[in-house]
């Protein structure tokens, strides 16, 4: 057990300075912040002179490693667009993302299961088919069209839900909420269906083709000669068994939720981390690129770890000393 | 009942004007810093314009106007200026404005430090004569010094020393990046970067204030789809810019209105004319073909800016003929014609210059930097397409695009230039100069242009204290720049704003959005 865990957490620390030199190689193909730093009368020497400071003449593995330097102190060196230290605007965007990410999580599984039982038990019916065909456009529609769509057809044309932004927050310590006022709750809405739309087909389409699966086994069969009601059936019997697998990519889904945030929070200018990522990359705002990558990577990292730690717990098969195994 | 309502309604109609006028506008980008002296750059400076003030300022037609200062004259024989400070003007703290502040402005400002330094590179001294008079000796006779300071801040020296933000600092901020304490109309009352920005007016200001605004809200969107929808749903006021492809349908549209003007920013191409060979291309190698005047008048000639105009800019831009637009001070009205579009004088050219069968070479330009930029080129190389030379187009994101410039990596590229000073020497000074970084000219003039006469113009027309033989010498060098096709002007950039109905604003061409000049009804 502890060697097996040792492994994949030493294989993860691998996998983060791998992103993190692939991700520092990447950045001068980004471009040259020094010309969106300095005016149009710069000179020779102020360009020189910022490079120097900023230590951008320096060949990118040197970079990497002054980064992972400084990272390991929990120094994440100063954005060049803000000029305030990055670790200070990550901590103040973490909540908007993680919010956005949590309630269309929510949104997701809870209507995309609901829509997948209705699809599966009424498999031939009109609005099982109905909103099957209506999945796709979920599936198929990249995420900035739909988030465009919702905007002019609830902000502009009916006027009930905003444009853009978060509105109104509360501060509680430093995480900063939305959902505790009038105008943050309207502000999240748009947002979240945007972002949880894909998410909340797939599940929908995962729960239905794993119930069809176990409405055709012997257990449901008897349960239904049992005289049980259909409810309970569909239910207690059938659904349960269908969330493994649900669960499992439910898991692995709320990590690219928060990294494809970029798309939604552009759109929708949610002030989360994925807006001030691409803020970021128009800038080549390296430091906060830097940090960026390095979260997103540590948290996929994590959710592997720990689903992988998971299957341990739950797979006997999985433990090759065969202890566990019957 | 029903009039009841009429009679509520009417109420509320009343009601409004005493209500509090909460303005809210959006533009692409939020101001990296609220230190007038970190960035040299429009957002920042446009913004700071409402919070901060200089010893002069612009007017609504780009005039200069007294400000801080309430009337300057030269010193002696163009040794300097002196400028008399205005009485009574204190800080958003409360602190009084008086001599100290400009000399302390003026050391922070200039400082190395500094991205606005290049400004006072004309400034000897600056010596303070009395609390109310300001002494600032340039080594030259400098007639245009005063036009060139409009975005000059005034800092308050005992804020910024209490403060410890005594110099700027862009790399890792400081107390002024994110707060401000000037003397101008508005003051900052919440920050949060990138996200909003608060103002609200200041009672003390020496001015009289003909706005009517009590609470400003700007904030950035990005995509400009989603600012169109939000000025369109009422959330936000005003928007700097609107797409130009969405100008027309904006316009039709009720409750709103676009305001379009013209920028003060030429569009051009350059040219590699240093360069003994073509990078890019077919022909990559071979002699490069646009040291010949010949050949770049015959660009001139092929590339029709009227239909760039009326397709990609759909009407809102206007054909530029030198490297100023005609608002600025210094346009040469003499030399006011832009060549016409002659794709057979072209090709005429091109044979008399040996390149009857044309050749093939690189264009490079930016694809997120000016309106519709890499639209423009795409029209630019069917164009050249057509008398015969082939353009090899590389289009790129803005940060990747001055490394390129800078590299010598192109044989033509589009370039815009909107001057800082408002003066036509400005881009001579940039653009047109031989590259030197010791003299810091030419720092822009990535070609390589070199003609003799235009460089012994330069410290001529910095230092000619008579208008008249001022602009003599302007007209010359535009003169100059035209014959030998030096750059091919093509237009001067359009400017689309968009506000709600009930907005009264200025446009002005330096794209700054001044608030003290909104009204609400």
């Amino acid at each position: 057990m502890l060697t097996y865990v040792l492994k994949r957490v030493l294989q993860s620390a691998l996998v983060l300075l791998v992103v993190g030199l692939v991700a520092f190689s990447m950045f001068q193909f980004v471009g040259d912040p020094i010309d969106n730093m300095l005016g149009q009368e710069r000179t020779d020497a102020d360009i020189a002179r910022l490079r120097t400071e900023l230590g951008l003449d320096q060949p990118f593995p040197v970079q990497y490693y002054k980064f992972l330097e400084n990272a390991v102190q929990g120094d994440f060196g100063v954005s060049y667009r803000q000029g305030r230290p990055v670790a200070e605007i990550l901590v103040e965007r973490a909540p908007a993302t993680l919010e956005l990410a949590a309630v269309s999580g929510f949104l997701a599984i809870s209507i995309g299961i609901g829509l997948g039982v209705l699809t599966a038990i009424r498999k031939d019916g009109f609005l099982a088919n109905a909103i099957m065909s209506l999945s796709l456009i979920g599936v198929s529609l990249p995420t900035f069209l739909i988030g465009i769509l919702l905007i002019y057809l609830f902000s502009v044309e009916l006027g009930w839900l905003p444009a853009f932004g978060r509105g109104d927050v509360v501060h509680i310590g430093w995480w900063s909420t939305g959902l505790l006022t009038g105008s943050g709750l309207k502000a999240i809405i748009l947002p979240a269906i945007t972002l949880g739309l894909y998410q909340m087909t797939l599940i929908m389409r995962l729960v239905r083709s794993e119930m069809l699966e176990v409405l055709r086994q012997d257990y449901v069969r008897f349960a239904r000669a049992r005289g049980l009601k259909d409810r309970t059936v569909n239910f207690r019997h059938a659904l349960k068994n269908t969330l493994v697998p649900v669960i499992t990519v439910t898991g692995l889904q709320l990590g690219s939720i928060i990294a494809f945030a970029i798309i939604t929070e552009t759109v929708f200018q949610w002030p989360g981390v994925g807006l001030l990522f691409i803020n970021a990359v128009q800038f080549v705002d390296i430091p906060v690129m830097a940090a960026y990558l390095m979260l997103i990577s540590v948290m996929f990292v994590g959710i592997n770890l720990i689903v992988d730690l998971l299957y341990f717990a739950i797979d006997p098969r999985l433990r090759t000393d065969g202890k566990g195994a019957h | 009942m029903k009039h009841l309502v009429s009679a509520a309604v009417l109420a509320a109609v009343c009601a409004a004007p005493v209500a509090a006028e909460e303005f809210k506008w959006a533009g692409t980008t939020d101001p990296q810093t609220m230190d007038p002296h970190a960035v040299n750059s429009a957002p920042v400076l446009g913004f700071l314009n409402n919070v901060y003030e200089g010893l002069v300022r612009r007017g609504k037609d780009m005039s200069i106007e007294p400000a801080l200062a309430t009337s300057w004259e030269p010193i002696g024989e163009g040794e300097g200026w002196r400028f008399h400070l205005r009485e009574g003007v204190t800080f958003h703290d409360g602190s009084t404005f008086d001599a100290e502040d400009v000399l302390f402005s003026y050391e922070r400002a200039s400082n190395e430090v500094s991205d606005t330094r290049s400004w006072f590179a004309p400034v000897s001294e600056v010596k303070i004569v009395d609390s109310k008079t300001v002494d600032i000796m340039t080594s030259a006779p400098n007639p245009i010094f005063p036009d060139s300071i409009a975005n000059w801040m005034i800092v308050d020296k005992g804020w910024a020393e209490a403060n410890n933000a005594a110099l700027p600092d862009k790399e890792n901020g400081n107390y002024a990046t994110l707060n401000a304490n000037g003397t101008g109309a508005f003051m900052v009352t919440e920050r949060e970067p990138d996200l909003r920005t608060q103002l609200k007016p200041f009672d003390g200001w020496w001015g009289e204030a003909t706005h009517n605004i009590t609470v400003a809200e700007f904030t950035p969107i990005q995509n400009s789809a989603t600012a169109v929808a939000a000025l369109l749903s009422g959330e936000v006021d005003m928007i700097n810019p609107v797409p130009i492809q969405d100008a027309q349908r904006l316009q039709g549209q009720d409750g709103v209105q676009v305001i379009q003007g013209i920028e003060a920013r030429v569009i051009m191409l350059g040219f590699a004319q240093e360069a003994d060979v073509l990078k890019y291309g077919a022909d990559a190698g071979k002699p490069n073909p646009f040291q010949d005047a010949r050949v770049r008048e015959a660009v001139s000639k092929a590339v029709n800016v009227d239909a760039i105009l009326k397709t990609i800019m759909r009407g809102n831009a206007e054909p530029a003929s030198q490297l100023v637009s005609p608002a600025m001070r210094g346009y040469s009205a003499a030399n006011m014609d832009r060549p016409t579009y002659d794709p057979e004088g072209a090709k005429a050219l091109l044979a008399e210059a040996g390149y009857a069968d044309g050749f093939a070479f690189g264009l490079k330009c930016p694809n997120n930097r000016y309106l519709n930029d890499e639209a423009v080129c795409q029209a630019v190389t069917a164009m050249l397409a057509k008398v015969g030379i082939s353009a090899q187009l590389d289009a790129m994101p803005v940060s990747n695009y001055w490394p390129e410039l800078r590299a010598d990596n192109f044989d033509m590229y589009l370039l815009g230039w909107s001057p800082g000073t408002f003066d036509a020497e400005h881009p001579i000074r940039f653009l047109a100069h031989t590259p030197n970084s010791e003299k810091k000219l030419g720092s822009w003039n990535f070609g390589g242009y070199s003609n003799a006469k235009i460089d012994e113009m330069l410290p001529m027309i910095q230092s000619e204290i008579d208008d008249g033989k001022r602009q003599m010498m302007l007209d010359e060098s535009a003169a100059i720049l035209q014959a030998e096709t030096a750059y091919v002007p093509m237009y001067v950039q359009p400017l689309v704003w968009g506000a709600r109905d009930n907005v009264s604003l200025t446009q002005r061409p330096d794209n700054f959005f001044i608030l003290r000049w909104v009204s609400l009804q």
